[in-house]
């Protein structure tokens, strides 16, 4: 079970459960708790070259025991989000703890990936359970439907759910090239059905110089 | 609609976004109903509608840059989003602010204005490294910590300053009694005997008021342009972000310049 106290620490109550998260996240615990390293993120031989090949590498621990353990990182804003049967796609950095009954792997995400400086594979989550991602800054969550779609600049993107198709949009003209360009050349145009997640602070890329 | 229950936060849609307002104390939300806004270059992180983001070198914006535009030289830092929708601006999960002013003035730090609406005057500050709003209409700042609103007459940390309205005033002032004289001299040398690091102060008196962030990390400084290179110009013939050094000017503690000057050689 997650819960938050405060908005950057993730408590996780487990009974005998288990729960995979970031390398040495643990800040504190009570009661028995085992951690054992994942290698490639628990998703076999097949998945570790999968993150090999695509650079999408996370070094993710399993945590099994009884009692309560917190996790924090680097004072980063944290955000639940309960998942139920649909999919989040998550860039692996910000990606804190899921639950253990979730499934994880990579996804291609196109060009949207290689103008944030983040490689061209995000991280899904799959399953029945609860997934706690990261931000600098407490994240906005936006609403995706059909008659809303929404553009996001890729360094403030971190995470989407839902039934969701991306294209990448860029305004790059000869004006950018003569210094005069809009500051906003590559942006994520979502449509169809879901949420995005967004953080108030934009990772340093490409796209931000231009 | 597919829900997420228990997804913790509020889910926003163009519908229950605040017009013009904050989102949390980090995002800012501005309305765009075919109007305009300048905004410093990359604050803009999501948008719905359809809007457009153009350099401010933009022929088709030029009438626009004359009359609310004033600081030609420091243009490319900025564009201007038109269009129609909803905009979320946010900067480095700094806190943004909105204020409004009303055939007013106000002086702000240049790296902490995020963006205005064109019925505002953005001219270039006689203070280096400072940007002047006159007019009426709303602008969103940034600040590390929450802002604070203070009367004059105070005297401010330098580093806390973000800015002023109305009193046409900011001077230094320094704590003589403790920075002159010999063992002044080697506290500001040598930072040895006491040194509080709070000698130094900007004064403001009169009517007004004067912003400042809770915080003494400075925001990063964004060029406010080179003024022209003329007699009496304070910062003229110095390169933006260079500005401020001339002979008067507080020098950093261990220029050999400034001892001397203390010791009266």
């Amino acid at each position: 079970m997650f819960r938050l106290q405060g908005s950057k620490v993730l408590a996780v109550d487990m009974t005998g459960d288990a729960v995979k998260a970031k390398n040495g996240s643990m800040v504190a615990y009570d009661g028995q708790m085992a951690f054992k390293k994942l290698s490639g993120g628990g998703e076999g031989i097949r998945g570790m070259v999968t993150r090999r090949i695509t650079g999408e590498q996370m070094t993710l621990m399993e945590v099994k025991g009884q009692g309560t353990c917190w996790f924090a990182d680097r004072a980063s804003e944290i955000n639940l989000v309960n998942l139920q049967g649909d999919k989040l796609f998550v860039e692996s950095s910000n990606l804190l703890a899921t639950d253990s009954g979730l499934r994880t792997g990579t996804s291609f995400t196109g060009l949207r990936g290689a103008s944030q400086g983040n490689g061209l594979f995000t991280t899904t989550i799959e399953g029945h359970g609860q997934a706690a991602i990261m931000s600098d800054g407490p994240a906005v969550v936006l609403r995706v439907s059909s008659q809303y779609p929404l553009t996001v600049d890729p360094g403030a993107y971190i995470a989407h759910q839902g039934n969701l198709r991306q294209s990448f949009q860029s305004g790059v003209t000869f004006r950018t090239f003569m210094g005069e360009g809009g500051g906003e050349a590559f942006q994520i145009r979502f449509e169809g059905d879901g949420v995005v997640y967004v953080q108030p602070s934009e990772r340093n890329s490409i796209a931000g110089d231009v | 609609m597919t829900t997420y229950p228990g997804t913790g936060p509020v889910i926003h849609d163009p519908s229950t976004l605040p017009v013009d307002d904050n989102v949390n104390a980090y995002t800012f939300c501005v309305e765009l109903k075919g109007s305009e806004w300048f905004l410093q270059k990359g604050k803009m992180i999501a948008y719905y509608g359809s809007m457009e983001f153009n350099g401010i070198g933009h022929g088709r914006l030029d009438r626009l840059v004359r009359t609310s535009f004033h600081s030609p030289l420091h243009a490319s830092d900025w564009v201007v989003a038109s269009g129609s929708g909803k905009m979320l601006l946010a900067d480095r999960a700094f806190d943004v602010n909105s204020f409004d002013l009303e055939e007013g003035n106000l002086t702000i730090r240049s790296g902490n204005l995020l963006a205005f609406q064109p019925s505002l005057a953005l001219k270039q500050s006689i203070v280096p490294g400072f940007l002047t709003l006159i007019g009426t209409g709303k602008f969103v700042a940034a600040s590390n910590g929450p802002v604070v609103f203070m009367e004059p007459p105070i005297r401010v940390d330098p580093q806390a300053l973000v800015g002023w309205a109305d009193c046409p005033s900011p001077c230094h002032h320094y704590d003589h009694g403790y920075m002159t004289g010999l063992m002044g001299g080697l506290r500001a040398l040598t930072g040895m005997g006491g040194a509080s690091g709070e000698e130094h102060q900007f004064e403001f008196v009169g009517a007004g008021t004067v912003l400042l962030q809770s915080s003494e990390a400075l925001m990063a400084e964004q060029a406010a342009g080179a003024v022209p290179n003329q007699a009496g110009v304070p910062g003229g013939g110095g390169a933006p972000g260079h500005q401020g050094q001339q002979a008067g000017a507080p020098r950093l503690p261990g220029q050999l310049g400034d001892l001397q000057r203390r010791f009266g050689l």
